[in-house]
């Protein structure tokens, strides 16, 4: 059974892909209902494999001597991610179908979706190391078409390039590592290489962590990659919220907790992973403290959530970072998507540009305050428990410097939190705009991750039963939901957490009435350049750029010089082989 | 030894060119322009059909003898081993969807019926430098390749940047010839024969420097054909004047059919010097970064693709390098396998881009080369091509599910299989590379799917359906050999094999 549900839900999105593509441009009612209609059933189908959950591989394809099995292995992890990612992609579908209401191309758009989905979970459901790359290039891919969507905006395009080239680069980490696994132990299977990373020489075995710790670092936008996600906001909001919120982001970090037990003790990497995901988390909420841009702000929030996450793999809290991965994919699609409705609404991504807009829009302002309250870590929803398992593990098992400034970090979030909120649909209307209500395709799909958003930490005790039964190398403890809470309400850390977000809501609520305790002028440069890594990307863009201008002097169009070329290679070649000899 | 039906696949393309020539000649004095290119073009097709049946026929000899095939023209033997066959698929394959593609493209050109006839004899030449016993036999199919791709580059005899190029690349080509040819002297006089085998096994005692000097000969003069960076100039402009058919066959053919003639010549010295592997490192790594880097700034498609090709040969070359370096199989069927899927990708990218140069440009009289921008909006009215190209082009930069990727990635793997180092950070130069080169597709897979259309395409004309036939077919061969990496086993594994028996590993 488990079987063929894994063929639907690889399969059934990418049949959905190809149908659609073969669908007409002038009958859009016809490929909105197809895309709805497949990722609805892959949903139901990746739901439906949950109970089949394994850890004993459950198809295995033989692909060619240097290419492995297909296999795809069904456990705790995968199937929890696969939900998500199906589940989350259905409703971003459900909620496209009002968002591009109108828009051209949508074959385009609805068959990357499906694509990317059926290539997210053969990521997630994959057991051999070349076809998780296989799958995670075919996720890049993806995410470059629809972020650059809309091709006729330069700065779509630039951004889907961006976003390419990065993860891209990243990517061959992973390449790298798959690579030197497969020489080290002749075989591509994941099972493999978490059962016998002992026996792998010491330098191979770093070669592989480190690579992997690259790739996840580039496709998660950690740092020092993490220029690419606030540029991938051009790309249509139900993207950001499918891709760049609940699903292609969470790779790197589902990369991280996959291979945990293979690297632990690998010397360095466990810090090295700290500190990613710590400097990442703190210098993106500090850029989002003063982001002007709605859905930029997202990003940044986003890129900082993640870093959380990868912090909490660091100190050893594999278990801690899925259940805030979890509980991220459900309020922060919510919160994207009703940023989408609020911009498709307005017409404007700019918050100065907005104000007082909860009264026009009341059902959207309850449902972000909802998100917002989850981001911030704000009992009793999702994101609360989440985040403070996160920081409990944090203050346990990592330096007391680092929980500090994640402690820190927590109080920015609440900060920039409010503050978005506030600037959206409190305060003043600053500026006259024309606002009209959400369809109701937008509204299901809002008020679904809202539920969600209060309920999804109920799971807990599922959650943790389904990894720790089907993870066999990751060792994670079995705990019930009633001692997590217990621990939780227990633990001096929720209480200092309680203290800062408060202490953070209560700051920007100061400010957002007028009270400046803190000049921001400084920060802008920072911010604008990603703390001197976009100058980075920038440099190294423009230098291939000129180099590559430099080198067509060679193609001089002279016979002559192209004759004297041949020769001197010759020459050169000559002077190799006897000087070898 | 028994005899076989191979020499009829090099006979009957070399036999049927003459004929066809003639036909095409008689028939313009009677029937209509349409007419005389219709029987131009379906004689050819034809003939490329039938060699098919022949090619398939002496597949199942060869298979069910598990030997290479010996037979002679004449007083001159030759042979049929995997690499023959290998690149006897490639030319076949290509060359019969680009004599389907050429139909509309050349119909009514001055000097049609030399088109078909040039691109016949080509076909059978180059199955013949596939099965040469003997360097002097070698050189001189090699020869007969080169002279028959002069005419068919400098088709177009009436434009004068047609005719430079033409030029530049018969001079170079000449040039590398000669080299050819003094090395082929050395080796005689030092060694007393031609014989490819002979001289193998007298060439592992020697320790003359006359044979290093004919080895530098043979990497440079075939080197040459093969656009090893720097002696590639005469590439981006060939390919870009070439009548689109040609362009695809000098990019996925040719230029294979030239490397196939340096192994051949290289492997009779193989067992004298070892530094042969790291000599096509060495032209690997630099042609695959200076291709990548020229193709950035290049605004014209058919340069791009043309420098494109460089970087793909660069590949290649890492393949059998580290094939040669330490006896590696995966190197070897890698670099085979990427030979084969350059040829369909490349391929597939010329001919869509010349089918819509072909729509956009020549149908409305305009005689200038294609360039990115006038692709804005494409897929709108061209659909398929547009497909076509876009698939071609992320196949050529390496991404899954397509052909591209899987030989990458065999490469790849031979690169860390062993453990070198050096190796190991010569496949990430290569990886780093590929996503290089996206930067240079990616934009026109962009521009391609614009919703606006631009100018040039709201005045295109349509494109023949025997254009799309090949687009189609080529596409889901991409597609295809992408998901299901092990469909060109059949092939690679013998040549391979084949390929390291030559060079004594």
């Amino acid at each position: 059974m488990a079987v063929i549900l894994i063929g639907l839900v690889i399969g059934l999105p990418w049949l959905g892909a190809v149908v659609i593509w073969r669908t007409r441009d002038d009958v859009p009612r016809i490929q909105h209902t197809l895309a709805v209609a497949f990722s609805i059933a892959a949903g139901v189908a990746s739901l439906a494999l949950i109970p089949f959950a394994s850890a004993q591989t459950a198809i295995s394809i033989p692909m060619g001597r240097y290419f492995g099995s297909l296999t795809f292995t069904a456990d705790g992890l995968a199937v929890t991610l696969t939900a998500i990612a199906c589940v989350i992609g259905s409703l971003a579908v459900v909620f496209s179908v009002d968002y591009m209401q109108g828009e051209e191309q949508l074959k385009r758009y609805y068959s990357f979706v499906l694509l990317f989905i059926g290539a997210m979970t053969g990521l997630l459901l994959s057991g051999n190391l070349l076809f998780m790359f296989f799958f995670w290039e075919i996720t890049a891919l993806c995410s470059y078409a629809l972020i650059s969507f809309y091709n006729d905006d330069p700065k779509a395009v630039a951004g889907g390039i961006k976003a390419l080239i990065i993860t891209q680069i990243g990517g061959v980490g992973l390449l790298a590592g798959a690579l030197t696994a497969y020489a080290a132990l002749g075989s591509y299977q994941v099972s493999d290489l978490l059962a016998k990373a002992e026996i792998i020489p010491a330098s191979l075995l770093t070669v592989i962590a480190f690579g992997f710790l690259l790739a996840a670092a580039a496709k998660s936008a950690q740092f020092p990659f993490h220029t690419w996600l606030p540029d991938a906001m051009e790309a249509p909001t139900p993207i950001s919220a499918l891709i760049h919120a609940a699903t292609m982001v969470n790779a790197g970090v589902y990369l991280l907790a996959r291979f945990y037990p293979a690297f632990e003790h690998v010397p360095g990497w466990t810090m090295s992973v700290l500190v990613v995901g710590l400097v990442t988390a703190f210098i993106a909420a500090v850029s989002a403290l003063i982001a002007t841009d709605l859905k930029r702000t997202l990003a940044y929030s986003t890129v900082s959530q993640l870093g959380y996450m990868v912090y909490a793999i660091g100190a050893g809290g594999v278990f801690a970072s899925q259940f805030h991965l979890f509980s991220h994919a459900v309020f922060k699609a919510l919160l994207f998507l009703a940023a989408g409705t609020v911009i498709h609404s307005v017409g404007t991504r700019d918050m100065r540009r907005m104000g007082a807009l909860g009264g026009k829009m009341p059902f959207v302002r309850n449902v972000f305050i909802v998100g917002a309250l989850a981001l911030a870590g704000v009992p009793i929803l999702n994101g609360f428990w989440s985040k403070e398992l996160i920081l409990e593990v944090g203050l346990e098992h990592s330096p007391i410097w680092a929980y500090g400034l994640m402690l820190l970090g927590a109080g920015l979030t609440a900060f920039y939190t409010f503050r978005m909120v506030w600037l959206v649909f409190f305060g003043t209307e600053r500026d006259h705009l024309h606002v009209h209500s959400a369809g109701s395709a937008m509204k299901v799909a809002l008020g679904i991750l809202a539920v969600g958003t209060f309920i999804t930490w109920l799971f807990f005790s599922g959650l943790n039963g389904l990894l720790s039964t089907t993870l066999p190398f990751h060792e994670i403890e079995h705990e019930t939901l009633l001692e997590m809470i217990t621990v939780i309400c227990s633990t001096p850390a929720t209480w200092f957490a309680l203290l800062v977000v408060a202490l953070g809501a209560g700051i920007s609520w100061m400010r957002m009435r007028g009270f400046q305790l803190f000049g921001e002028g400084w920060l802008n440069p920072l911010v604008k350049t990603s703390f001197g890594f976009d100058s980075l990307n920038r440099i190294i863009a423009k230098g291939i750029n000129k180099l590559a201008g430099q080198l067509s002097v060679t193609q001089t169009g002279i016979l002559s010089w192209n004759v004297v070329g041949i020769l001197g290679a010759f020459l050169a070649v000559l002077i190799f082989l006897v000087w070898s000899t | 030894m028994n005899p076989t039906l191979f020499p009829w696949v090099i006979a009957v393309p070399l036999g049927v060119s003459p004929f066809v020539y003639l036909a095409g000649r008689l028939g313009s004095h009677k029937a209509e322009l349409n007419g005389r290119s219709f029987l131009v073009r379906g004689l050819a097709l034809l003939t490329m059909l039938v060699t098919w049946v022949l090619f398939a026929l002496s597949w199942m000899e060869f298979t069910s003898q598990k030997a290479t095939l010996l037979f002679h023209l004449g007083a001159i033997w030759l042979n049929a081993d995997g690499v023959t066959f290998l690149l006897a698929a490639m030319v076949l394959g290509l060359g019969t969807f680009v004599v389907l593609f050429s139909g509309p493209y050349i119909a009514g050109e001055v000097g049609e019926e030399k088109y078909y006839a040039m691109l016949l004899a080509i076909v059978g030449i180059m199955v013949g430098l596939g099965s040469a016993r003997d360097l002097f036999n070698l050189w001189m199919w090699f020869e007969a390749m080169a002279v028959s791709s002069y005419l068919l580059v400098a088709f177009y005899r009436e434009r004068p940047t047609s005719l430079e190029a033409g030029m530049k690349y018969l001079v170079q080509s000449a040039t590398g010839s000669v080299l050819v040819l003094l090395g082929i002297a050395l080796v005689l006089g030092n060694v007393g024969t031609l014989d490819m085998d002979q001289i193998r096994s007298a060439a592992v005692s020697s320790t003359s420097l006359a044979l290093s000097l004919a080895g530098a000969l043979f990497v440079i003069g075939f080197g040459v054909k093969v656009a090893f960076v720097p002696l590639h100039t005469w590439l981006p402009d060939a390919h870009s004047q070439a009548p689109s058919g040609i362009s695809a066959m000098l990019s996925g053919v040719v230029i294979e059919a030239g490397l196939i003639a340096m192994l051949r010549a290289l492997s009779t010295l193989g067992g004298f010097s070892v530094s042969w592997g790291t000599l096509l490192l060495a032209f690997g790594a630099l042609n695959m970064f200076f291709g990548n880097l020229m193709a950035l700034r290049q605004t014209q498609i058919k340069r791009m693709l043309a420098y494109s090709s460089l970087s793909h040969i660069g590949y290649i070359l890492i393949g059998l390098g580290i094939a040669l370096s330490n006896g590696n199989p995966a190197g070897a069927q890698g670099a085979a396998f990427h030979l084969f899927n350059h040829m369909i990708m490349k391929g597939l990218a010329f001919l869509a881009v010349g089918a819509l140069m072909f729509a956009l440009l020549d149908r409305n009289g305009i005689q200038r080369p294609l360039v990115v921008n006038d692709l804005a909006g494409a897929a709108r009215k061209y659909p398929l091509a547009a497909l076509a190209l876009s698939i071609a082009l992320l196949a050529l930069g390496g991404l899954p599910p397509l052909a591209g990727f899987m030989s990458k990635w065999q490469i790849f793997v031979a690169g860390f299989q062993g453990s070198n180092p050096w190796l190991m950070g010569l496949v990430i130069f290569a990886a780093i590379n590929s996503v290089l080169s996206l930067a240079y597709y990616a934009p026109i897979v962009n521009m391609l799917y614009r919703r606006n259309m631009g100018e040039v395409v709201q005045g295109g004309a349509s494109i023949p359906v025997a254009m799309s036939i090949p687009l189609v077919i080529f596409t889901l061969a991409i597609v295809a050999i992408g998901l299901m990496p092990s469909l060109m086993n059949w092939l690679t594994e013998p040549a391979a094999q084949a390929l390291l028996v030559m060079f004594g590993k």
